[in-house]
């Protein structure tokens, strides 16, 4: 038995090592590839980012973009990408970024882009996000110089790195200061409102169930507009909150609520449900008329500089402010 | 002659083949083959078979992002998985002698799954992704010990083991569940896809690990499969005969977890392989164990690697996870298995 089991052994070894040298050697046949030619080219910089160091020289002209934020704030720099990815709504891409974007072209999902429809548009940087390209770093990277944010809703961070990336670092820093212009204006504005601060909710209805989103992009922005969270949830961190039965309704309480869903019918049944229960009507921004409805595309699918520009000015249209 | 006959090793190894075998064997290697070569001609863009050829031998330089560093590593990878799958459905089947019996079915995919869920929510952006696979078949592990520890009762008989192991998955089910509603919105977009099982970002590390995984259980089933045909006929059977039951039902079990483990570790939850593969290869040929191991496979690695090619060329330019295709042909053919083992 036990000379049995050695033998059993021994085979096995003899296997492992005969397929790790296969597996190298096909590793080492793919590597040269990238390697493209070195011309002296002005303005070498290494942009840090989530994964790693990246070098760029010049001024990338073909981006890909792989993320629905990274568009967004891609075309803020007046810049057009070359490829990127399908919308999540108002396929292939959202009406207000359409003019921008006539004779693009589409890799894919956000999720899962096509590697080989990215290869070829043979761009010379590509622009990723963390949590849903980590896995394919490498194989981007040997395509063309890649850059990676690290949080996928975070539009200032999205800024900040394309302005690295593509050598225009004062547009960034003028795109950002813009922006704290505006959140400094309608501060200024919505501290005279009663009962400031007002607690705020942004709640999503889907075919089966509501979600609170909390700490995301709209709640992200929400709070640095000076909003407080929904009133029943202060101390939670959750990005999302989903509520599965309409018990939890009370959870949504807030002076002001925001609501966003897409336009189907089975969704609409879902809101006509849970708006019309007793628990809803109780909610204090149902009570003094404080619900509206917003974009789902500008509250929450775009995630990038222009959406959250777009955020703020519904907002200055539900509280009536001049811009 | 109907049949050949093997032995090696002073008997140790030893099994016949017939002339049908061989034949079947060989038509689905060709079809494999077959299917092999369109996987590496079509993708976003067609590339002739000759390009591919020249490509492959170095004769020209043109494609060698697209045909060495992309489709190729994602094709075997998707015969590994799918050969996986097969063969560990297959030993599962013959253990627990019920052919309804596959690696997701009795809970070890939901453990792995439950392993690397977890992972994904509580590390994505924390932990390298590349330690995922580990997450997974750990979690297989663990579940199948589980499985194998509770279902123990002076010895682990089959009903008992497949009982608990689907209670056992309903609870790691219901653990995933949980994971998802309380992940944020991205980790449960990330989640979902691994559960419905892709082999996109495959490369060649993954391939090289996965075969070294694979390649573990192989010399146990050739040396103790043949034995494998006597326990089919029941446990007193095979005790008289002068086998140990309970040995190698652990044994035979634990190369089912690896199996399945791995194949969940590196393409996710592809799921209904492991049913399918095993039933194609006993329609075809025949019912002997170590005979059906080749075949299994070569069925398991052109299944999943059917919907690896649809998947990521049907849609273009959308890229989409295989698994959509796998379950979509598999919850079918689950239900005609069912019906037609009603009146047996």
């Amino acid at each position: 038995m036990k000379k049995r089991m050695s033998l059993v052994l021994f085979v096995m070894l003899a296997l492992a090592m005969v397929l790790a040298a296969c597996g190298n050697a096909g590793k080492e046949a793919t590597e040269p590839e990238s390697s493209g030619v070195q011309a002296e080219v002005p303005n070498k910089r290494e942009v840090a980012h989530a994964l790693g160091t990246t070098p760029i020289e010049g001024k990338p002209q073909r981006i890909v973009t792989l993320f629905q934020g990274a568009t967004d704030t891609l075309v803020q720099f007046k810049v057009t990408p070359v490829g990127v990815v399908e919308s999540w709504s108002q396929q292939p891409m959202y009406d207000y970024l359409k003019d921008n974007l006539k004779d693009v072209a589409y890799v894919g999902l956000e999720t899962q882009p096509n590697l080989e429809e990215i290869s070829a548009l043979k761009p010379d940087l590509i622009i990723a996000t963390q949590v849903r390209h980590e896995e394919i770093y490498e194989q981007l990277s040997q395509i063309a110089p890649t850059v990676v944010t690290s949080i996928l809703y975070d539009f200032r961070e999205t800024a900040n790195i394309i302005g690295q990336a593509i050598g225009d670092e004062d547009t960034a820093t003028a795109l950002i200061a813009d922006w704290e212009a505006r959140v400094a204006d309608f501060k200024s504005k919505v501290s005279a409102v009663e009962g400031w601060p007002l607690s705020a909710s942004v709640v999503n209805f889907r075919d089966d169930h509501a979600r609170i989103y909390f700490t995301g992009f709209a709640g992200s922005i929400l709070n640095e507009l000076g909003f407080k969270g929904p009133k029943d949830l202060v101390g939670d961190d959750h990005e999302i909150i989903r509520l599965m039965d309409k018990e939890s309704i009370p959870n949504m309480n807030a002076d002001v609520t925001f609501e966003f869903f897409e336009d189907t019918d089975i969704i609409k049944k879902t809101h006509d449900e849970w708006t019309s229960h007793p628990l809803y009507k109780n909610l204090d921004s149902a009570k003094n008329n404080q619900v509206y409805i917003v974009d789902d595309v500008t509250w929450n699918f775009a995630g990038g500089l222009k959406s959250a520009h777009l955020m703020l000015d519904s907002l200055y249209t539900h509280f009536g402010f001049e811009q | 002659m109907k049949y050949w006959t093997f032995r090696m090793f002073h008997d140790r190894i030893s099994f016949q083949i017939s002339v049908k075998w061989l034949l079947i064997t060989l038509s689905m290697s060709l079809l494999l083959l077959l299917l092999f070569l369109l996987g590496l001609s079509a993708g976003s863009k067609w590339i002739p078979l000759t390009e591919v050829a020249q490509q492959l031998m170095g004769y020209i330089d043109t494609h060698s992002f697209t045909v060495e560093t992309l489709r190729l590593p994602r094709i075997l990878l998707a015969i590994l998985v799918g050969a996986s799958l097969g063969v560990a459905g297959l030993i599962l089947q013959t253990i627990v002698r019920n052919p309804l019996a596959s690696p997701d079915i009795i809970g070890i995919t939901s453990g792995a799954s439950l392993g690397a869920v977890s992972f994904i929510t509580f590390g994505t952006g924390i932990i390298s992704m590349q330690f995922l696979p580990f997450a997974a078949i750990a979690g297989g592990l663990v579940t199948s010990l589980l499985i194998y520890i509770i279902s123990w009762n002076k010895g682990v008989t089959p009903i008992r083991l497949v009982l608990i192991g689907i209670g056992l998955s309903a609870i790691l089910k219901s653990g995933i569940t949980f994971m998802l509603v309380f992940s944020d919105a991205v980790v449960t977009t990330k989640a979902y896809i691994w559960l419905t099982g892709s082999l996109y970002a495959a490369n060649w590390s993954d391939v090289s690990a996965m075969s070294l995984w694979i390649l573990t259980p192989l010399p146990i089933l050739l040396i103790w499969g043949r034995s494998m045909n006597v326990t089919a006929l029941g446990d007193e059977v095979a005790i008289n005969a002068g086998i140990r039951v309970q040995l190698q039902r652990f044994v035979f079990l634990m190369c089912s977890v690896v199996l399945a483990g791995t194949a969940a570790a590196y393409a996710g939850g592809i799921e209904f392989v492991g049913l399918m593969a095993p039933h194609i290869a006993k329609r075809l040929a025949t019912k002997s164990f170590i005979g059906l191991i080749p075949i299994t496979a070569l069925i398991g690695a052109s299944l999943v690697l059917i919907a690896d090619i649809i998947a990521r060329t049907m849609f273009l330019p959308l890229d989409i996870p295989a698994g959509v295709f796998t379950a979509a042909i598999g919850a079918p053919f689950f239900i005609y298995v069912l019906f037609y083992n009603r009146n047996r």
